[in-house]
């Protein structure tokens, strides 16, 4: 089979404040392949793909398309060229219906005539086009009323419809379901029988060896191989990934379960929310026991988010009863009053709940003892002492990439992030600890760290309540699964629990 | 260093707005370097000019990091003003602690006064940059209706108070400068403290990145903005004060003038830093006393110190791209 390259990343370097994030480089993707970028968080994937979309100009290095060099001076460029990126984070105008997000990321002088006109003429072409994927987008949806796997297909018509050929896919899995990610892999197959050119960068080895025709592993920085995943097995694929070290997957050990320290009964979303109603809690009961990892799986937006704000105290307003030890309710606790009682809350959106960006590492991990006192009274901050423990800290829960407590926390990658917000919840043993999707987008050690984190916790007597759409991280957890659906728990399983039953359960009870 | 070249560059396009106006280069360079920097007297004056404008600057930028738009410093300061010119005119207090006395009611005049906003924006989420900006039309009518109407001062019909007592006013400390320099410098330690060694610093460091994560992780955040913004009402209150009790010696229909506008210019251009915020508001008091001496000497408008105070504040706002962002030349091969 002799394909044609249609974009090549020719010995590229890049690095961002003297952190050198990609060393000679090189990738090459042909027409007609899905082609995967695989590789621990901070190898350089992102990198190197926001180069090749014209985000970044790299230092050093080429790109070709079609074997012809070309230096692109921004993601227009980067479009006019054909090149067009999905990224991990949606860049959708949530109030704006899908066909008016669509036609903001146009080129407007290409379409003649008035709005109404140029609208139209985009749905109808919206319209088209969702039908011949198999899509079922209505462009007259206003995209914050999608899921997230609409969304997602939002962005792949957005740059489809721009005249991509060459698609980048940044971790489009990460948010999907299994059986979502199966159904937009084989769409994203198709596409490149029809002749694109598919890149997708992942971290899940499994997308890999199913959908992926060619797969080039990066390792800091640099691109390590290059091959048929076909043609080699998952454990050497594993081994290219990580490199020697071996990535430690968590065990489960048996234990013993003790009192119940959190009884939810009749949790429900207040009936003030006006949104839409798959999002919402109706009813959710459930007892969490000392000493055990309760999972809750599901498919995401059936309640999830809202049900981790409310045991983590943000979001809508709630009714029913969450009763702590028996005596106490949860929700007329203020997240101070929660710490104080030893409960650890790590949630699912890192910088929009868990850690101040713009500030530096040690202002994010004093917050976690600054009301008991540990760093001065109201008058003073003991930095010092912020400094001592913060530094303490960052090595107990081997928090990498920190040069100094005083970078900004935003610099951390997303496993490193996560570890601080670990760090700082787990700074004293924790009694309960709420997670919400606490290893996504991590790479395999990262989630190694994680997990086990919380497996201590649980042997330290700890209630822990693991909130994940990802069913291996669950199974791989929790000693008792409720499955979530339409705002409940619908069935309970204990371990060892059947896969295929909860796959089930998932599904069948929407 | 990026934004003291803006700030050179907007003095230098200033310069040539001056000398097109008819000022020529070297009495510029007189007025304001020598005769400011280096005559005794103007020093003082600067001095003098600067106590208000830093507790101003301060006071902008207080609200502004509680991501609260404060742009009712004016009317905040002429509540503290009006505060401490009653305790002056119904005689309230032993004339020994009289001073003190006004001292304190322009920082509660100050302080109900932005109390009314911050409490609509908690509460009931009223847009304060409406709300602050209404209320300065309020305070200002209020004033001129005190100051035309029963406090007028008897012996004359100027829109004026009566002057205020000997034991009223800010005594000096040496010839020309008075007490209020030492009041404005240790209120900027004051919010030193506030926002770099207190835990209230921490909260509102918090806030100002994101209000969001502030919550979920534990910070007061509806207290740590209602503290800081009645701070911030309760500095303009005393700029005020500073301001009737140590400049006009009475209040006046406009003594208030330019002020509101110059705490928020000194708070954007410090970027909201204390110690910056006391040098540029020292700058800026050099700009309001040479700009009286060009108004006297070469019949330039006082207005001209307000475009050159815009000036430059465009300046260093167009600066923010070369902080975000390195240029850099690439060469290109062959």
């Amino acid at each position: 089979m002799s394909l044609k390259n249609a974009l090549q990343l020719d010995r590229v370097s890049k690095s961002f404040d003297g952190f050198k994030a990609l060393s000679d480089a090189s990738f090459t993707a042909r027409w007609g392949e899905v082609h995967a970028l695989l590789g621990e968080n901070g190898a350089g994937k992102s990198s190197l793909m926001n180069i090749a979309a014209g985000l970044y100009a790299p230092e050093a290095g080429a790109l070709f398309i079609d074997d012809n060099p070309v230096r692109l001076t921004g993601p227009r460029d980067a479009m006019r060229q054909g090149i067009g990126m999905v990224h991990q984070h949606f860049k959708l105008v949530s109030p704006f219906t899908v066909a008016q997000n669509i036609l903001l990321s146009m080129n407007q002088s290409a379409l003649r005539g008035f709005y109404d006109h140029k609208l139209a003429k985009v749905s109808q072409a919206i319209s088209q086009k969702s039908e011949e994927l198999g899509f079922g987008i209505d462009p007259r949806t206003r995209t914050d009323r999608l899921s997230v796997a609409e969304q997602q297909r939002v962005e792949i018509l957005k740059v489809l419809l721009a005249g991509a050929k060459i698609l980048i896919l940044d971790e489009p899995t990460a948010v999907l379901t299994d059986d979502e990610s199966n159904r937009l892999l084989t769409t994203v197959k198709a596409l490149a029988t029809r002749g694109a050119a598919v890149i997708l960068v992942t971290h899940k080895m499994h997308d890999v060896m199913r959908y992926a025709d060619q797969v080039t592993i990066m390792r800091g920085g640099k691109t390590v191989a290059t091959l048929a995943p076909q043609s080699v097995d998952l454990s050497k694929l594993v081994k290219l990934t990580v490199g020697d070290t071996d990535s430690a997957r968590s065990v489960s050990e048996p234990h013993i379960r003790g009192a119940a320290r959190l009884v939810i009964t009749d949790l429900s979303s207040a009936q003030t929310t006006t949104q839409a109603s798959n999002g919402v809690l109706r009813g959710v009961n459930l007892t969490l026991h000392s000493g055990e990892i309760y999972g809750i799986a599901g498919v995401g937006g059936n309640g999830q988010t809202e049900l981790a704000n409310a045991l983590m105290g943000f979001g809508a307003p709630t009714c029913g009863d969450m009763l702590l030890d028996g005596q106490t309710q949860l929700q007329s606790l203020t997240p101070t009053e929660r710490r104080a009682q030893g409960i650890a809350a790590i949630p699912a959106d890192r910088y929009g709940a868990a850690l101040a960006a713009p500030l530096s590492v040690a202002d994010n991990y004093a917050m976690g003892q600054i009301h008991s006192g540990r760093y001065g009274s109201f008058g003073w901050l003991n930095s010092r002492k912020i400094a001592a423990d913060t530094t303490k800290a960052i090595e107990a829960f081997d928090v990498q990439g920190v040069r100094s407590i005083h970078q900004k926390a935003a610099l951390l990658s997303g496993g490193n992030a996560q570890k601080l917000v670990i760090a700082r919840e787990f700074n004293h043993p924790p009694a309960i600890v709420f997670a919400h999707s606490p290893s996504r987008g991590l790479d395999v050690r990262a989630m190694g760290a994680i997990h086990a984190r919380l497996h201590a916790a649980r042997a330290a007597g700890a209630a822990v309540l693991l909130i994940s759409e990802d069913l291996d991280e669950v199974l791989a957890l929790a000693d008792r699964i409720g499955v979530m659906s339409s705002g409940r728990i619908v069935v309970e399983f204990n371990q060892p629990a059947d896969r295929q039953a909860i796959g089930q359960a998932m599904v069948h009870h929407v | 260093m990026i934004i003291s070249s803006a700030l050179v560059f907007g003095l230098l396009i200033s310069a040539l707005i001056l000398v097109a106006a008819g000022v020529s280069a070297s009495d510029l360079f007189n007025e304001f370097v020598l005769y400011t920097l280096f005559d005794g007297q103007s020093l003082r004056a600067v001095l003098f000019q600067a106590a208000p404008l830093i507790v101003l600057g301060l006071a902008g930028a207080l609200a502004f990091r509680a991501r609260f738009w404060n742009l009712g410093l004016e009317g905040q300061m002429i509540w503290g003003a009006i505060a401490a010119t009653a305790v002056s005119l119904f005689e309230i207090g032993p004339p020994s602690l009289r001073l003190v006395l006004m001292f304190i009611a322009a920082i509660i005049g100050g302080l109900m006064w932005a109390l009314v906003p911050v409490l609509l924006k908690l509460h009931l989420k009223v847009n304060e940059i409406i709300s602050t900006l209404m209320l300065n039309y309020i305070a200002v009518n209020f004033l001129l209706f005190l100051l035309y109407g029963s406090w007028k001062d008897p012996r004359d019909s100027f829109p004026y108070s009566p002057q205020f007592k000997s034991f009223e006013r800010l005594p000096n400390i040496f010839d020309g400068v008075n007490l209020a320099i030492p009041i404005a410098l240790v209120i900027a330690l004051l919010v030193l403290w506030f926002t770099r060694i207190s835990r209230a610093g921490l909260y509102l460091r918090f806030v100002d990145s994101s209000p969001g994560v502030a919550a979920a992780v534990g910070v007061p955040v509806q207290r740590v903005i209602l503290l800081t913004v009645l701070f911030s009402g309760a500095l303009a209150g005393l700029a005020g004060f500073m301001v009737s009790a140590g400049q006009e010696e009475r209040l006046t229909h406009s003594f208030y003038l330019g002020y509101g506008f110059s705490g928020i210019l000194i708070a954007f251009l410090a970027r909201n830093q204390p110690i910056a915020a006391t040098v540029v508001a020292v700058l800026v008091a050099t700009l309001f006393v040479g700009g009286r001496s060009l108004q006297v000497y070469y019949q330039i408008p006082f207005s001209m110190v307000q475009l050159i105070q815009a000036i430059l504040v465009i300046c260093v706002a167009s600066s923010d791209f070369f902080i975000r962002y390195r240029i850099r030349r690439i060469q290109s091969e062959a």
